[in-house]
């Protein structure tokens, strides 16, 4: 089953074609890789599918509804949920508590509740911090539940940020350059960790990347952009030998 | 697995928390009961028989500000809208107070309290709305931006003002029950103390703080941010015009002026104060800065050359704490006292150059100043130099409480062992 679908999807900045025309399917329960050069529209495209951005033409579906008219806070709602490339914690809360408010999404009380603290708010609270705390557990975050999230190492901020996309129940979930800066145990774990969140427990990922390696076993499909065009997609060894490919990241013989 | 499992399939429910309903609503009542209580005593024993109609009213002013700065608190220390426009939701509410009572208050024939609670309803009414107003342009606007308009509303509002001619103009304006409820401020107070506790309590208000933290990240978690930033400006502005509602009856008379731009400042600087984000930080430098220029009226009796060299020691002790701050100590203890030896210095110090002043009695009797002439040097130096000592605020983000002291010095002894 198709889980999200580009179809010629295209935004411009004044003059300047940032994404162009660009397709791609995502099927359910696969790990799909994003991968081209610095500036080629990789994050632009994240930021098409999140409602930051309007394309300017073309589609972009997600199980079969349009996400052309939803509005950016409605998106997670929907079941698409994001990480950024420069990490963006909610620095001074604690690590529990930025997952929480990723809960807050599903939560069951009203604010009213909240505000003269019937028990319904109190309960909810108790539930999305049980979740949250059960997050936690499967990024291994469990031993700095209580740390603020400024005071964290970077691999740990990093799993963090997926915690907390986790925490809204995405069915898709969206990771900007998730080994950024990661060292490479750092790495190999990410990567175990992605892979269970698909098996385990049935996410649908798409993922940016520059680390070669760590696209080329993590994804059973890439599709490469350059200078916002979709120059390839397939699988990573067709991908690694297109032509197109190597001259977009080595450029080309001058001979 | 398991735990894992429950965790990423959705809504699963296999976490039912228990909670003791009757306990839970039994510390519910009896906190209840015993706010009302407080109100009621402090209004109690602030009759004259009691303290003076000064003291009395020292206590109504604690109480306006201890609103107007948890209130603020909510806008911009917890959902991060920098206002700095606070005082035009409290003239609102003192203006609508004070139409509503010209208009109305002759043929209704409604005892004082109860009037006083219907104005501070209208008030905050009023105020919310303004507040929803001004709310609005939040959603486009950040940081300095937001403050500039809020700025300029404040201003709008009292010039406005100055311009009614039925609100008195710039003449200002009486007001007839001329009552100083302090069980009604209070009340107001703890009711804004109680709803900010609350929504810090609950999940609710991490969504209020996630837009304070990063609005980017906030939407893409599905916070609601263009909600919670209009409420925020609605309870926020309504606390303001119910306390501004109350104000205007207490003294019975309001004009435009009194409602300058300083006074949000002053609301602003409470809330920075006592740290941004800190229901009890706000409350304490509320009460802290409303008192002090009160306190420092009686400084007749101090000689100029007394407040010379205690100037000179403050401005000392206060340069050497911050040195013993930043400088790096392996041992919390070694910091605490080369603080107090510099406390110690300074005290030394001012006593040396009391003792010299006092050499040259001219000095000393033909002071060019009085003390209270001062009292607001002294109040801005006060100021500067908390701001120095501890640029986060008294309170930083934290909130006052046991756990938080236990915990304070639990590090504190970890640190020394």
């Amino acid at each position: 089953m198709t889980v999200l679908e580009l179809d010629d999807a295209s935004i411009k900045f004044g003059g300047l074609i940032a994404v162009n025309k660009v397709s791609f399917q995502v099927n359910e329960g696969q790990i799909f890789g994003l991968i081209g050069p610095n500036g080629a529209g990789k994050t632009t495209c994240f930021n098409l599918i999140t409602g930051v951005y309007k394309p300017t033409s073309g589609s972009i579906t997600f199980l079969g509804k349009s996400l052309s008219d939803v509005h950016t806070d409605k998106i997670a709602g929907l079941g698409i949920a994001r990480t950024f490339q420069n990490i963006r914690l909610f620095s001074s809360l604690s690590v529990v508590e930025n997952v929480m408010v990723g809960g807050l999404l599903r939560r069951k009380s009203s604010l009213p509740s909240a505000l003269i603290y019937l028990p319904s708010s109190v309960t909810d609270t108790a539930q999305i911090r049980h979740r949250a705390l059960e997050l936690l557990e499967v990024l291994d975050l469990t031993d700095v539940a209580d740390v603020r999230s400024k005071d964290l190492p970077y691999g740990k901020q990093r799993r963090l940020e997926i915690a907390r996309a986790l925490a809204t129940d995405p069915k898709l979930l969206l990771l900007d350059e998730p080994a950024a800066g990661m060292n490479p145990n750092e790495k190999v774990d990410l990567m175990n960790t992605v892979k269970r969140l698909r098996d385990d427990f049935g996410k649908t990922i798409l993922v940016i990347e520059h680390d070669m390696k760590f696209v080329m076993n993590l994804c059973e499909n890439i599709s490469v952009l350059d200078h916002g065009e979709k120059i390839a997609e397939g699988l990573p060894q067709e991908v690694r030998s297109n032509p197109k490919v190597i001259s977009a990241y080595l450029g080309e013989s001058t001979n | 697995m398991t735990t894992g499992e429950s965790a990423i399939t959705p809504q699963t429910g296999g976490f039912v928390p228990k909670l003791n309903l009757g306990m839970f609503f039994g510390v519910r009542t009896v906190s209840i009961l015993a706010t009302v209580l407080f109100c009621v005593g402090i209004d109690f024993f602030s009759g004259p028989q009691f303290m003076s109609r000064y003291a009395a009213g020292l206590i109504f002013l604690c109480g306006t500000y201890v609103a107007l700065s948890v209130s603020l608190n909510l806008i911009n220390g917890i959902t991060g809208q920098f206002s700095i426009g606070h005082f035009a939701f409290f003239q609102i509410g003192a203006y609508t107070a004070a139409g509503c009572s010209k208009a109305f208050y002759a043929t209704m024939h409604l005892p004082t309290l109860e009037w006083l609670v219907l104005m501070a309803i209208a008030g905050s009414i009023t105020a919310a709305i303004a507040g929803f107003v001004v709310g609005l342009p939040s959603l486009r606007l950040r940081g300095d931006y937001l403050a500039i308009v809020t700025l300029g509303f404040g201003e709008i509002i009292r010039i406005a003002t100055e311009n009614i001619t039925y609100l008195g103009g710039s003449k200002g304006i009486d007001i007839t029950p001329h009552y100083q409820s302090i069980a009604l401020i209070m009340l107001l107070a703890v009711g804004c103390i109680a709803l900010s506790r609350n929504l810090l309590k609950t999940a609710f208000g991490l969504g209020f703080l996630a837009v304070r933290e990063d609005e980017v990240a906030a939407v893409a978690m599905g916070v609601n941010v263009t909600r919670i930033k209009v409420l925020a400006f609605i309870i926020g502005s309504a606390f303001a015009g119910a306390a501004g509602a109350l104000y205007a009856h207490k003294y019975g008379f309001i004009i435009p002026d009194q409602f300058k731009m300083d006074g949000s400042f002053i609301v602003l600087t409470m809330v920075i104060l006592g740290g941004t984000g800190s229901v009890t930080g706000s409350i304490l430098a509320a009460i802290i800065l409303t008192l002090l220029p009160e306190l420092l009226r009686d400084l007749h009796n101090v000689s100029f050359g007394g407040l010379i060299a205690t100037a000179l020691m403050v401005l000392v002790a206060t340069f050497g704490i911050k040195r013993v701050i930043d400088t790096h100590f392996d041992l919390l203890k070694m910091k605490w006292l080369s603080a107090l030896g510099v406390l110690a210095a300074c005290v030394i110090g001012e006593i040396i150059i009391k003792m010299l002043l006092d050499l040259f009695p001219h000095v000393r009797t033909h002071a060019p100043i009085d003390g209270a002439q001062l009292r607001m040097v002294i109040y801005a130096a006060t100021l500067v130099i908390v701001m120095l000592l501890r640029p986060q605020g008294m309170f930083a983000h934290h909130e006052f409480s046991w756990t938080w002291v236990k915990k304070v010095l639990h590090s504190k002894t970890a640190v020394k062992s």
